[in-house]
């Protein structure tokens, strides 16, 4: 009877429970209301979302000690405990989730390139997408500003910087031999093919502490962490061949691709401005494979190429013409891991190595030279909280160059040496809330071939005015030792030196992103000699110095006309350096004071496809002339090249590309190359300094196989 | 004896009581839904995930939801947050059952939104994936209509744009058609979703 008694009450008190009525308001840290936030008591049905003024009201049967949770996208789920009975006109204030997507970013002097679509200025795609880069990662990122034309070299030059002065990083590590091989006035091309990068981040100045012997600008390029799908690309093109094959399993996946490239068929149809012996030929493979561990993820790159060609040019000092032979040899193997440990640790080590050989010889010139590059690298980061974030990290360095010229029945040259560089550095991330971020950093490296250290420091730092615009600035000291070219001559030389200052404003609303970034960077200690070229006799030393300054534009639209997608960047540049032979301090060959880039890419549906125009502008460049009195007081003419791309998708898994670069035919001339000796009417003879082919012309056919027999064989049933 | 009368008694009406306030939840939460207000009913349906952990169904109302939101959202801001909140609602069970036919159907609806949100960048990068995750629900439950319909509709959508014989895409979608009749789960608030829109793509395919 008693229980029948219990029991009854129980059941009842279930219904007869009071009902607390619960009320409030959420709000954001600044006061303002915060609508469609989710508050409810934990582990209960009974909650509200916020209304537009924030305020929600409740009743729940719950009493006693209880949660109350509230959550809302980018924000925090706050957790607050409390007595039920107490629940009433609460004040919540929602934190910030510090890390969202919009939180205030650290950018002056970098372009991001990924997924994370907020802030990137190209999107994977683009590289592949963008008229006239033909599948080249560095020439789709000539097209953003601090960059300049450079088509004689093919290489990237930012800000008043030359190549060398750029160092490019594939997850992480070093590559010491980016770029396919070349000689002087032949263009070459990035090494890496853009299909496996996921993310790739243009840094032109006032990078971290992470990334040193960069004068000028570091490309960081990110190995896809994760294969897609198991597939087969097959492409066939005007100038040679590819196969790819991508296999998946579990927790690891493997990426082959390979390549043969001969430019001989192209060239009967096109032929160009030099006169091929040998038309060029490389045949190359990278491979990445990729390994989930249970704390973390393994990667793997290894790239190999062969090329070769051999052709007669014109020479400026000879009557008859130069022939030139290159062999390349080229092997870069990287294997990093990056790991997350408990409490927020984080381990990024691993090892690059990277071997290549030249074979050149120009008429009766042998030369013969090696490069073997180690970088290892290891760095440990740790997460305080949502605000502080400090990370240690140690490069070392090693680099072994040897070369052999060698000139029959006058000398041989024998030249090498064999650098390391060890690093340590470390860096604190401060972000003080989700408007005022500040990254503070120092690297100390010591080198042995030049015995000497540096300290260099980086700080920068980033405001957010409103939700979509925001100012950065950047300072940082860089050093680099000097090139190979200088350095197997001599080894009491020190490091080149560069001082940069950037401010940067961003926009960014709705698909429209509009950048503007000033700077101004100051060398030191660059390199000179004496005499027409640098060779072993000419006084090698570090007295040099320069300057480069400017302002550049960055717009791209995505949204106000549908289908279309285009960039503009523009850029200005005032510099000036004392360096090399040159007898006063001048703007380099290489600078054009003004550049203007225009990329468009319009999607025409019912056509299935993806037409592109790209359009490079930029004025003159100097260069000496030697009839001249003054040092380096001629102009080239402008330059301008208009690229068109058209893809085609002939269904979903082929595509058919066509593309043409300098669609106009403009005659573009990068400079001139004087002889080194007055004729006997006492005129120094020129040659100028052009593309190899006035126009390129390219088809491919790509297709891509993916696993889909599982389909078929339902379909069959 | 009174005691264990007691204890059982307790944990009995408990049980009935929390059942039913499990029914109610859903069914409010689903109604909430069918009267256009969806970020409630998902602020419901999420305040019951985490009352009732061992239950996968309110985190999967969750995801679908959310995911219907972004493509009635589709070239609006709001589609990242909306994914965001699906994903990491979906995520919570996919890693307790990663081989669940209804959550990977949800799956790819996320994917086909970021598709549809933004072809150009996403287009080649998921199309892929969103075929490899129906064939895997497929082989997992070769009966369950939704992974049928649903797989056959994004392959419609390509075979219409490139003109290929939609005739056995056609066909699946019938198959389905007679799936939702015979599909039975025991699973209180399971999906039930896709027989109308079935209908409605088979219309379209000439019939």
């Amino acid at each position: 009877m008693r229980s029948i008694f219990i029991l009854s009450i129980l059941f009842f008190s279930q219904f007869l429970c009071a009902q607390t009525e619960i009320s409030g308001r959420v709000v954001n840290v600044k006061g303002k209301p915060v609508m469609g936030a989710n508050v409810f008591i934990e582990g209960t049905y009974n909650g509200d979302t916020s209304k537009e003024d924030g305020s929600f009201s409740f009743s729940t049967k719950a009493s006693g000690e209880r949660t109350l949770l509230v959550s809302f996208l980018s924000f925090k789920t706050t957790r607050l405990p409390m007595l039920v009975s107490n629940m009433k006109a609460l004040n919540i204030v929602l934190k910030e989730d510090l890390n969202a997507l919009d939180a205030v970013i650290l950018n002056a002097g970098s372009f991001q390139a990924g997924a994370a679509s907020k802030v990137s200025v190209l999107k994977p795609l683009d590289i592949v997408t963008t008229a006239g880069s033909a599948g080249n990662i560095i020439a789709a990122l000539q097209t953003l500003p601090g960059t300049q034309v450079a088509g004689e070299s093919g290489r990237l030059l930012v800000r008043g910087g030359e190549a060398e002065e750029t160092q490019t990083y594939v997850d992480g590590l070093r590559v010491a031999q980016p770029y396919s091989a070349s000689v002087q006035n032949v263009p070459s091309r990035g090494r890496f093919s853009p299909f496996l990068f996921k993310g790739i981040s243009f840094q032109t100045g006032g990078y971290s502490a992470e990334y040193g012997e960069a004068l000028s600008g570091v490309l960081l390029l990110n190995t896809e962490d994760e294969a897609e799908q198991n597939k087969t690309d097959i492409s066939l093109m005007t100038v040679g061949l590819g196969i790819g094959n991508t296999q998946k399993w579990k927790n690891r996946s493997l990426s082959v691709n390979a390549s043969y490239i001969n430019l001989a068929p192209y060239m009967l149809v096109a032929p160009q401005n030099l006169d091929w012996n040998k038309p060029a030929e490389s045949i190359s493979g990278e491979a990445v494979y990729r390994q989930s561990l249970k704390r973390g993820l393994w990667k793997t790159y290894a790239a190999f190429d062969a090329s070769r060609f051999d052709f007669n040019r014109e020479s400026v000092e000879l009557e008859s013409k130069e022939r030139i032979d290159l062999k390349n040899n080229n092997f870069y193997l990287n294997t990093s891991y990056l790991g997350n440990f408990g409490d927020r640790w984080e381990l990024n080590t691993g090892l690059s190595y990277g071997y290549g050989t030249n074979h050149i010889n120009y008429n009766t010139t042998k030369i013969n030279n090696s490069e073997n590059a180690f970088h290892l690298k290891l760095k440990v980061s740790k997460r305080f909280s949502d605000h502080i974030k400090l990370s240690a990290g140690s490069d070392l360095f090693s680099s072994k160059f040897d070369e052999t010229i060698e000139q029959p029945e006058i000398s041989t040259f024998i030249s090498d040496f064999h650098t390391n560089i060890g690093a340590i550095y470390t860096e604190a991330d401060i972000l003080f809330n989700k408007n005022f971020a500040l990254k503070l950093g120092v690297r100390g490296s010591y080198n042995d071939y030049l015995d000497e250290t540096r300290i260099s420091p980086r700080l920068s730092m980033a405001y957010k005015v409103s939700n979509s615009s925001q100012f950065s600035f950047a300072y940082g000291d860089f050093t680099q030792a000097p090139k190979a070219d200088y350095l197997k001559y001599n080894e009491e030389l020190s490091s080149e030196k560069a001082s940069h200052y950037i401010v940067n404003y961003q926009f960014n609303k709705d698909n429209r992103f509009l950048r503007l970034e000033a700077y101004y960077k100051k060398y030191r200690d660059l390199v000179t000699y004496n005499g027409n070229e640098n060779s072993y006799l000419t006084a090698l030393q570090n007295s040099g110095d320069g300057y480069a300054g400017g302002l550049e534009v960055f717009y791209r639209d995505g949204s106000s006309i549908k289908n279309l997608e285009y960039w503009v960047s523009y850029s200005y540049i005032d510099s000036e350096r004392k360096f090399k032979n040159y007898p006063v301090q001048t703007t380099p060959n290489f600078v054009a004071n003004h550049t203007l880039s225009m990329v468009t890419k319009y999607w025409i549906s019912n056509l299935r496809s993806q037409v592109g125009l790209t359009n490079t502008f930029s004025s003159g460049r100097p260069y000496n002339n030697p009839n001249q009195d003054s040092f380096m007081s001629s102009k080239t003419k402008s330059y301008n090249n208009l690229s068109l791309s058209w893809a085609y998708l002939l269904s979903k898994q082929k595509i058919l590309y066509f593309s043409v670069s300098n669609v106009l035919g403009t005659k573009n001339v990068y400079g001139y190359e004087y002889a080194s000796s007055a004729d006997s009417n006492g005129n120094f003879r020129r040659q100028a300094i052009t593309p190899t082919a006035d126009r390129f012309f390219f088809v491919g056919f790509f297709w891509t196989i993916s696993d889909d027999k599982k389909t078929n064989q339902l379909d069959n049933l | 004896m009174e005691k264990i009368i007691l204890i059982l008694a307790l944990l009995f009406t408990n049980l009935i009581f929390s059942q039913n306030n499990y029914d109610e939840g859903m069914a409010q939460a689903l109604e909430l839904w069918q009267n256009d207000r969806p970020a409630e009913a998902s602020d419901l349906f999420e305040r019951i995930a985490i009352a009732e952990q061992e239950e996968w169904i309110p985190n999967y109302y969750v995801a679908l939801v959310n995911t219907t939101r972004a493509f009635q959202n589709l070239d609006n801001k709001n589609v990242e947050d909306l994914v965001a909140k699906a994903q990491e609602a979906l995520d919570k069970e996919l890693n307790k059952d990663p081989e669940n036919p209804e959550l990977l159907v949800v799956q790819a609806l996320i994917y086909t939104a970021l598709i549809a949100n933004d072809p150009m960048n996403n287009g080649q990068k998921l199309s892929g994936k969103v075929i490899q995750i129906y064939e895997q629900a497929e082989k997992i439950d070769p009966t369950n209509p939704r992974v049928i319909l649903s797989k056959a509709q994004f392959e419609m959508g390509s075979a219409k744009y490139f003109g290929t014989d939609t005739q056995p895409i056609c066909d699946r979608i019938e198959k389905s058609l007679t799936l939702f009749d015979t599909f039975k789960s025991e699973i209180a608030f399971y999906p039930k979703w896709g027989k109308e829109q079935a209908e409605q793509a088979i219309s379209q395919c000439g019939k």
